[in-house]
């Protein structure tokens, strides 16, 4: 009886999926009625049945008694069963499997094939971040600024994922923005070819900067999303199309193929409002993006991200003649997290071609046009100064400061101007706190300050999660 | 025409990646990892079930839970000689779970990590190029993240996983160490 508890107990510690548990303690609790008397024969001298009654029944199999031996083999073979079930090693190892030339042919190991086409099923994750805002009552020039505050749920998101096969799989992230506001931020099809090869199509984040793929809230540090990182590359950016992802040793990169921006969305604060989000978005002209980042060393990469494609999407023509208005825009970006320190820093530029016939269409005039180029940048420096202590338990207590330039009209066409309130710098210090890594508490104060002197400084306090 | 240009570039890119991809391996198993890491040495399985103090003792080292008193260990010998033991470590990373093979020296430092089963997306998977931080680490205080231990970005949650794994597997093994060397 002590051998059923004990193996009892194993089975209660595992994590093991509910219905194999149960299966487990069923087998387990067979084996240990039959294996309870027998030990009990032996842990006892004397006594021919047991006060307890354990001795009377099942103590054998056909008729012969079971012996430590034997019991201590099943209870090997039991644990070590269990202990593979667990390892998710061996789940739904059934149906599916690649034969050997296939395994071949993708120049797979048999076993990392095996690891891909045994799981299956539903994945689910999620983030979301809460952010108040508060403005100064009065601007850089002392007018009054009249923005007030505001507290606003920016997004509750789900991620949900199914994995058809060992090469298939389906990610999306739905995502609610401001409480009221539904999208899809990604949807795709991934056909995992090879560790290092991924072919993904449906609707993708675009693969520019540090943030538009690493978008939740306890990856970046600040309350708020860089600003250059929300102008000249408007993250969250996602498209329709598809191309290829993986790594190989300390190169990662992605190239897709995407429909293009639409410039009849542009003005002068961006390219952000040409965003067609997926939703029947215009196809007349496409873009190709892509990245290469490099990992020198665990914690440390740089890279660059380009895009390039037309926005006109045939809405841009003057007398006849069609304007492609093609958008590129370029970022060079390097991140390194070493002993708790965190530094980042990242410069991007757009180009707009045929600005000029674009603001005709539009009727843009004077500082109102869109920029034939615009460019950002930022370096930012976070240290955890819990991250050395071993009594902080886990604890992270992360100060940073971020200092940004940002201007979304530093070329203009001709005949059009330049707005002194475009050209901004912002100078943020704040404070981050995670309990544990899935949650984040930032509080920060940014001062801006431009050329108008309309800049309005702001205090933010962000909560975040993932999951 | 530029158009053009940058359409068959693309092209290219799609056609040279699986060429440059299949010159990468993949993920071992526990045998073939096991023989990679101690050539020419006997492995034996062994199924060791810890003692409730034995799993508290090892939890209060390693700063983290033991949730399982069922360890998997491999004890390599090479000569009648121990060469090194290995542990598997099956933990949660977000929803889903993977397994580490986690390879010491005699001396009870990290020799190498296997990742033997990663069910999340594989986005979330670590490299082995990051795994290779871990090599010839003792368990003290500096095997923490933001310590001796990087981070990874996009993979933070598998990295906070693995290190806890490898806390967890070293005092377990200095725990049934320490308690074999003073055994009658």
């Amino acid at each position: 009886m002590l051998r059923l508890r004990r193996s009892l107990k194993i089975v209660t510690m595992l994590r093991v999926r509910p219905g194999v548990t149960v299966t487990i303690m069923f087998v387990l609790l067979g084996i240990g009625l039959m294996a309870s008397p027998q030990r009990d024969d032996q842990a006892r001298p004397a006594p021919a049945t047991a006060p307890d009654g354990d001795d009377t029944e099942g103590g054998a199999e056909d008729g012969q008694p079971v012996d430590l031996a034997e019991l201590e083999r099943r209870l090997a073979v039991l644990a070590e069963e269990v202990e593979r079930l667990r390892s998710g090693e061996d789940v739904a190892s059934a149906g599916a499997a690649l034969t050997p030339s296939e395994v071949r042919a993708l120049g797979l190991a048999p076993s990392a094939a095996a690891t891909y086409e045994r799981d299956r099923g539903v994945s689910i994750a999620g983030y979301g971040e809460m952010l108040y805002e508060n403005f100064s009552a009065e601007n850089q020039a002392g007018d009054r600024a009249g923005r007030g505050s505001q507290i606003d749920f920016v997004r509750a998101i789900l991620y949900a994922g199914y994995r058809f096969n060992d090469r298939f799989l389906f990610n999306s992230e739905i995502e609610i923005e401001h409480a009221d506001e539904v999208f899809v931020e990604f949807a795709y099809l991934d056909y995992l070819a090879h560790e290092n090869l991924g072919i993904r199509g449906g609707m993708v984040l675009l693969p520019m900067g540090l943030v538009n793929e690493f978008h939740e809230p306890t990856v970046f540090l600040g309350a708020a999303r860089p600003v250059t990182e929300q102008r000249i590359i408007p993250s969250t950016w996602r498209a329709n199309g598809g191309g290829v992802h993986g790594s190989v040793d300390r190169v990662s990169y992605r190239a897709f193929v995407v429909n293009g921006l639409d410039g009849t969305q542009f003005s002068a604060n961006g390219i952000r409002g040409g965003r067609q989000k997926g939703s029947r978005a215009k196809a007349g002209n496409m873009a190709v993006t892509g990245r290469i980042d490099v990992t020198m060393t665990p914690g440390v990469f740089v890279g660059a991200s380009v895009y390039s494609g037309g926005a006109g999407q045939g809405d841009v023509a003057i007398e006849g003649t069609s304007y492609d208005v093609r958008t590129t825009v370029v970022d060079l970006h390097g991140q390194a997290q070493m002993r708790g320190f965190d530094l980042r820093g990242l410069y991007a530029r757009a180009t707009v071609d045929d600005a000029r016939a674009l603001n005709q269409v539009l009727g843009l005039n004077g500082t109102d046009g869109v920029a034939e180029a615009m460019h950002g940048g930022y370096v930012q420096v976070g240290y955890d100064v819990l991250s050395q202590v071993s009594a902080g338990g886990g604890l992270g207590l992360t100060p940073y400061v971020r200092y940004e330039q940002v201007d979304t009209q530093a070329t203009m066409p001709e005949g059009f101007a330049r707005s002194a309130a475009t050209s901004n710098t912002f100078t943020t210090i704040g404070v981050e706190v995670k309990p544990i890594p899935n949650i984040v508490v930032k509080v920060d104060y940014g001062w801006v300050r431009n050329d108008a002197r309309v800049g309005v400084n702001q205090f933010n306090v962000g909560l975040g999660y993932a999951f | 025409m530029r158009s053009s240009r940058l359409h068959v570039a693309v092209v290219a890119v799609l056609a040279c990646a699986p060429a440059v991809a299949a010159a990468q391996g993949g993920v071992l198993s526990r045998d073939e990892a096991l023989a990679a890491v101690y050539q020419g040495a006997s492995v034996e399985p062994e199924r060791v079930f810890l003692t409730p103090s034995q799993m508290s003792e090892a939890a209060s080292i390693a700063g983290v839970d033991i949730e399982s008193g069922l360890i998997a260990r491999y004890v390599a010998m090479r000569d009648g000689v121990v060469v090194g033991r290995a542990y598997v470590d099956t933990h949660v990373v977000r929803t889903k779970r993977e397994s580490l093979l986690i390879s010491l020296d005699p001396a009870g430092r990290v020799r190498r990590i296997d990742v033997t089963a990663f069910l999340e997306p594989p986005d979330y998977r670590v490299s082995a190029r990051w795994l290779r931080q871990y090599d010839q680490r003792p368990l003290d205080d500096d095997l923490a993240l933001q310590r001796a231990i990087r981070s990874m970005a996009g993979a933070t949650l598998t990295a906070v996983a693995t290190t806890d794994a490898v806390r967890r597997v070293l005092a377990i093994d200095r725990v049934l160490e320490t308690e074999r060397a003073v055994a009658p």
